[in-house]
């Protein structure tokens, strides 16, 4: 039982953050808030950033940060929609349209990989701070899609790729979600029965003691970039579907929105921990507060900020707290353990 | 007046159960050394921290130049003239050393605004207490251990202290650094200051001590003068056993070398470095800080990349260009740093033992969980890793076995040559011997050992053959009989 | 011992190679643009654009020589001179002065920086995460709880008036004309004091402490959590006058204007010399950052290169910056 609970006390605390959520807008908004397109809504809002989550949890295990990786698939989306709405042309069949989308497709997933690699390249070669790093190749990319784009949103995609955000499945499955649950499944086993994921779990913890026993660090940075901005730009290619059109500097909100997803998960950017299901009741109960926020006319989308920020820096504090997993809110401290430093900044 | 500078009687400290001084008695007399000496966790920091106000005590009384002080703060105690100086040093690295010489005066007399001149002066004063002499504009990290360390202590004097408390001072020191520094703390004794010594390396105790309180499970089970103690005693307090000196004999060395280095060099490190290594023997390579022995070490497993000269492991050239390669060959490395550069602290004691063997114990990238958490147990059980669970957290652990877990990584590994750089620093007496047996043992199992130290004890005990090597060249080498500390010394300042 | 000379000193320091960078950038963008980016009315153009910049930096400098890092100061700008300035709408103040809009816009900017100076003070935390919460918390207070409004054509008189304030006039050869505007002054007087305070008092040196070892200021005797509240406090006032500089400049409050600002601002406080794990950093380098960010922004069409570009290579340009410090760095180290 003991046991039990110093594993899962987090993610308990989670879940009756979540069912407060739920008990309180059930209680104010209890009929709008449970008719089924207010979830299906849910359902089809989340994954676009969820999955950014799961792509940025990788990278936090690490020990690392990338701020760079929304800047990086909006460059990558925007230069698939160019590519496709280039080269669709009026007559072409559907299954002609579907390859030039895939090409698209392609060409972002490949950027994206590019940007992974100089994200890894500059942390590990060069030896800068990620959160340097990334902020820097950030700007880079924003100014690269804004040349190109002049600012301007680039529209006419073609009908067979804006349904994608939109499409259900067997009439209740939206496809991002399965998008979603596809790859929260394969990370969960990544994180857990790969070496891959030993290996971050490792290097978060202590890059340099990793390195001193025969891990290839490099490699395994640059590969979790890659992941990340790969998870990203997958992300963003579901957000550029449901706004049929692509910019520089759309979703720039979903940056701080999946530290903060992470954060709250208990997936500290100092690495070396974290649980993905953790990460998931996060992402739910995120989606739940913005939506909800939503059902009452008066109050504007902003609310949700407000709640989040006010949510990030109570937990922050709150983790200060955390004693093997256990809130321990009125406890004398024991003199003998060192304040908590969470990290320094790197 | 009593001849006691401090004297402390009876003093008891609980924290949340862990009776951490029972009843400890300690006193202090003015222009003496002062040892206060135990292994890790013996409450000796405690009892310092009660000395210096950090903590408060719970019974017992404090008598300071036989005043009773009933409380006492941090800033008490520096009104009395006790100063700490901790193991860090307490400095700014990124100040000039000039300002980490004023900057403790100028906050206690609560200035506001800055005055460079009045901070020379009491630079040049504070330097002046020992007759030292350094750059004032200079940036403080860029200094070695030993200058800063002199630095801290001038700027302890700045407070006319009575009683300055060193904490560890040693442990980052080259052996001429500690002499330098014994030097300082004879000067300061004939002045007149106590100076109180944590510490425990037996040489050093016997050194410079004049008097010497050992500490065992928070109660002190020794106090009085260092003369006419014997060495065995002092270990016997310290331990709670008796440790002896078992030198390694090496059983069977094989004919044909397995390590061969010739003329290996690397650009301002080393250069023209030849020896070779034989299974079943332990090799020595000893030098001062600086002498490029551990460079030498990082090059053999893939960590610098020599410039020249060519290593051949079983007869065959190889260039060691990663650690990953390194593995491969079958050497592994124990670095010299424990804490950066050996464990992943918060993480399992079992993923810690099979870092190194992840490539052993997985199929086309999946993990074997199973062998993995088997195999660490059975590390766990050969080494006698003090823990019930393999799946706790390294940080659980004491640093003996601490270090026994970053041997049995590699040992997990089918090994040929292990490295072990500073293979006993900051370890306990208790637990060093444990690792020097563990060693040997599998010396004389077939394994090809080297041992990096400038612990000269160590190096004699351990090896069957010495390399001594002196600013980046090979100075000396020397096997069985001819080992001895003196030999060794001799050659390598 | 060898005593280290003022010219070794020099060498050692970033400030002097960015400073050297400014210098060579001067002289290519000259020669590239055949000689107009030194002509008057383009020079007042970038002096102009470092007010904003300028002032926001010095704020951030002083949060990260301290080891800090502050996400929020772009929010806590915004919701300041949005409620300054609607609060001076509504009650019709700053019609002839300014000074109302001013002294509402920094009291409200320092007692935003006073919950992140409560919050950092008493937590150890890492400010990062600390201040990117205060952002989204104190953003979704300007647009969620008060909805501010953009004030543009409305905006009161004294606020437009001080905005226009102009110190001389140049012509360019070509005939073309701009003003100097007074508000540069205001940058000038923040950078000598802030560089007062980080060289000349003891707070200013409490702060490179606290940067360089934390563990150690606390003891030698430094209130490491009364200095961090009070800094938070003073950047967070600093934040809301310069929000408020921006409006006079911009005529327009428009609460969403700042939103991202700190992407460009931190880094090129970095660019300047400061180091991300604290203790390091100057004004004289910060200022010189800015100029260099200044320069390239107002230099694209002199040397034929679309306006688009800039975002790109002011990120570029930062880049390299970063890139070249940190391996300075790692030679330092070795």
């Amino acid at each position: 039982m003991k046991e039990l609970k110093k594993k899962y006390g987090y993610t308990f605390m989670l879940l009756i953050l979540a069912a407060i959520v739920i008990v309180f807008f059930t209680l104010t908004k209890g009929k709008q808030f449970w008719k089924p397109t207010v979830w299906q809504g849910m359902m089809a809002q989340f994954p676009e950033y969820g999955i950014m989550a799961l792509g940025l949890m990788f990278c936090f295990i690490c020990g690392k940060m990338d701020m760079s990786f929304m800047m990086l698939a909006d460059f990558a989306t925007v230069m698939a929609v160019r590519y496709i709405v280039a080269n669709v042309t009026e007559g072409m069949s559907n299954s002609q349209v579907g390859g030039v989308i895939l090409v698209g497709v392609v060409i972002a997933l490949a950027i994206a990989v590019v940007g992974g690699i100089i994200n890894g390249l500059l942390v590990t070669q060069l030896n800068i701070p990620p959160v340097m790093a990334t902020i820097s190749m950030q700007m880079v990319w924003l100014g690269f899609s804004t040349a190109l784009t002049r600012g301007d949103t680039v529209t006419g995609l073609p009908t067979l790729y804006t349904e994608i955000g939109h499409k259900q499945l067997f009439g209740f499955l939206p496809l991002p979600m399965l998008i979603f649950i596809v790859l929260f499944i394969i990370s969960a086993l990544v994180l857990k029965y790969t070496v891959y994921g030993e290996k971050i779990y490792m290097i978060g913890t202590n890059e340099k003691a990793a390195k001193f026993s025969g891990i290839d660090t490099t490699a395994t940075i640059i590969k979790t970039y890659v992941l990340c901005d790969v998870f990203a730009t997958i992300g963003a290619l579901i957000m550029v579907s449901t706004m049929a059109s692509a910019k520089a500097d759309y979703g720039t909100s979903y940056v701080t929105r999946c530290i903060l997803i992470l954060v709250l998960a208990g997936v500290l950017p100092n690495g070396g921990m974290g649980k993905i299901l953790n990460v998931l009741i996060t992402i739910l109960t995120i989606q739940i507060i913005a939506t909800g926020v939503n059902l009452f006319p008066n109050l504007n989308t902003y609310y949700a900020s407000l709640i989040w920020g006010g949510l990030l820096v109570i937990v922050l504090i709150l983790s200060t707290r955390m004693v093997e997993g256990q809130l321990v809110l009125f406890k004398k401290k024991n003199p003998e353990a060192k304040s908590r430093k969470l990290y320094k900044n790197d | 007046m009593s001849e006691y500078l401090l004297q402390m009687k009876g003093i008891d400290k609980n924290f949340s159960g862990v009776h951490a001084l029972d009843h400890v008695d300690f006193a202090v007399r003015p222009g003496r050394v002062m040892c206060l000496a135990g292994e890790n966790g013996c409450g000796k920091s405690t009892l310092v921290k009660i000395i210096s106000g950090v903590y408060t005590k719970d019974e017992g009384e404090v008598y300071f130049e036989d005043k009773l002080v009933e409380h006492i703060t941090p800033a008490e105690a520096t009104r009395l003239g006790i100063q700490v100086i901790y193991q860090d040093l307490s400095i700014f690295p990124n100040l000039t050393v000039m300002e980490n010489l004023a900057i403790n005066s100028e906050i206690t007399a609560n200035r506001k605004l800055v005055n460079r001149k009045r901070w020379e002066a009491t630079a040049k004063e504070a330097l002046s207490k020992i007759g030292y002499d350094i750059d004032l504009n200079a940036k403080m990290g860029q200094l070695s251990v030993a200058d800063k360390q002199l630095v801290a202590i001038c700027r302890a004097l700045l407070f006319n202290a009575k009683l300055i408390i060193m904490d560890e001072p040693t442990t980052a020191l080259t052996k001429k650094e500690v002499d330098a520094l014994f030097k300082t703390v004879r000067q300061l004794k004939d002045s007149g200051i106590a100076i109180m010594f944590i510490g425990h390396k037996i040489e050093e105790i016997f050194e410079i001590a004049d008097d010497v309180c050992v500490m065992r499970n928070g109660k002190n089970v020794f106090l009085g003068e260092t003369k006419g103690l014997e060495r065995k005693d002092l270990i016997y307090y310290m331990t709670g056993r008796e440790i002896n000196d078992d030198f390694f004999v090496p059983e069977n060395i094989s004919e044909k070398p397995v390590l061969e280095v010739e003329h290996l060099g690397l650009k301002n490190k080393f250069e023209d470095v030849s020896f070779d290594l034989r299974k079943g023997e332990i090799l020595g390579i000893t030098g001062l800080l600086g002498s490029g022995r551990t460079e030498l070490a990082l090059a053999l497993f893939g960590l610098e990349h020599p410039s020249e000269g060519t290593i051949k492991i079983n007869g065959k050239e190889e260039k060691i260009t990663s650690p990953i390669k390194a593995q491969n060959l079958k050497i592994g490395y124990v670095p010299e740093d424990r804490l950066t550069e050996g464990l992943c602290m918060e993480q399992p004691i079992a993923d810690n033992i099979e870092l190194a063997s992840l490539k052993r114990l997985s199929k086309g990238g999946i993990l074997k969980k199973k062998d993995i958490l088997a195999d660490a147990q059975k590390w766990v059980d050969t080494f006698k890793i003090k823990t019930d669970d393999a799946r706790k957290k390294a940080n659980t652990l004491s640093g003996g076995n601490q270090q026994k877990i970053v041997l049995s990584k590699w040992l997990a590994n089918d090994l040929d040559i292990l490295i072990l750089n500073g293979p006993t620093v900051g370890v306990d007496i208790g637990a060093k011997q444990d690792i020097h047996h563990l060693v040997h043992e599998l010396a004389n199992e077939g394994l090809a050992v080297i041992i990096i130290s400038d612990d000269l004890a160590e190096v004699v005990v351990n090896c069957s053959r010495v390399v001594v090597m002196k600013a980046g060249k090979i100075v000396g080498e020397m096997t069985g009989k001819d080992i001895t500390e003196d030999n060794i010394r001799e050659i390598i300042m | 011992m060898k005593k280290s000379t003022a010219l070794q000193r020099l060498l050692k320091r970033t400030e002097f190679y960015i400073f050297l960078v400014l210098i060579a950038l001067i002289i290519v963008i000259q020669a590239v643009s055949g000689g107009q980016l030194l002509e008057p009315n383009i020079v007042v153009t970038i002096l102009r654009t470092m007010v904003v910049d300028g002032l926001f930096a010095l704020g951030c400098l002083l949060v990260m020589v301290s080891g800090g890092f502050d996400m929020s100061f772009p929010a806590i700008a915004a919701l300041s001179y949005s409620l300054a300035t609607t609060i001076c709408l509504n009650n019709g103040w700053c019609q002839t002065t300014a000074w109302a809009g001013f002294a509402l816009s920094i009291i409200f900017g320092a007692v935003l920086g006073m919950l992140n100076g409560v919050i950092i003070s008493n937590f150890a935390l890492n400010t990062m995460l600390v201040t990117l919460g205060t952002q989204t918390f104190f953003t979704g207070l300007s647009m969620g709880l008060f909805e501010l409004k953009e004030i543009t054509s409305t905006l009161p008189k004294g606020l437009r008036a001080l905005g226009e304030w102009s110190l001389f006039e140049v012509q360019s050869s070509a005939g073309l004309s701009a003003s100097m505007t007074g508000l540069f002054i205001f940058l000038i007087i923040a950078a000598i004091a802030t560089s007062f305070v980080l060289n000349k008092t003891m707070f200013g040196r409490a702060l490179y402490a606290i940067g360089g070892n934390e563990v150690s200021a606390e003891r030698a005797g430094f209130n490491v959590k009364k200095t961090k509240f009070i800094l938070y406090t003073v950047v967070g006032a600093m934040a809301g006058f310069t929000g408020m500089i921006r409006v006079c400049m911009a005529r327009q409050s428009i609460p969403k204007a700042l939103v991202n600002k700190e992407m460009t601002i931190i880094p090129a406080v970095i660019l300047g010399g400061a180091s991300i794990y604290g203790g390091e950093g100057s004004v004289f380098g910060t200022m010189t950052a800015i100029g260099i960010i200044s320069l390239v922004s107002n230099s694209m069409l002199l040397v034929g290169i679309d306006t688009y570009w800039e975002k790109f290579f002011n990120g570029l340009i930062i880049l390299i910056g970063i890139t070249i410090s940190s391996l300075q760095a790692k030679r330092n180290r070795r």
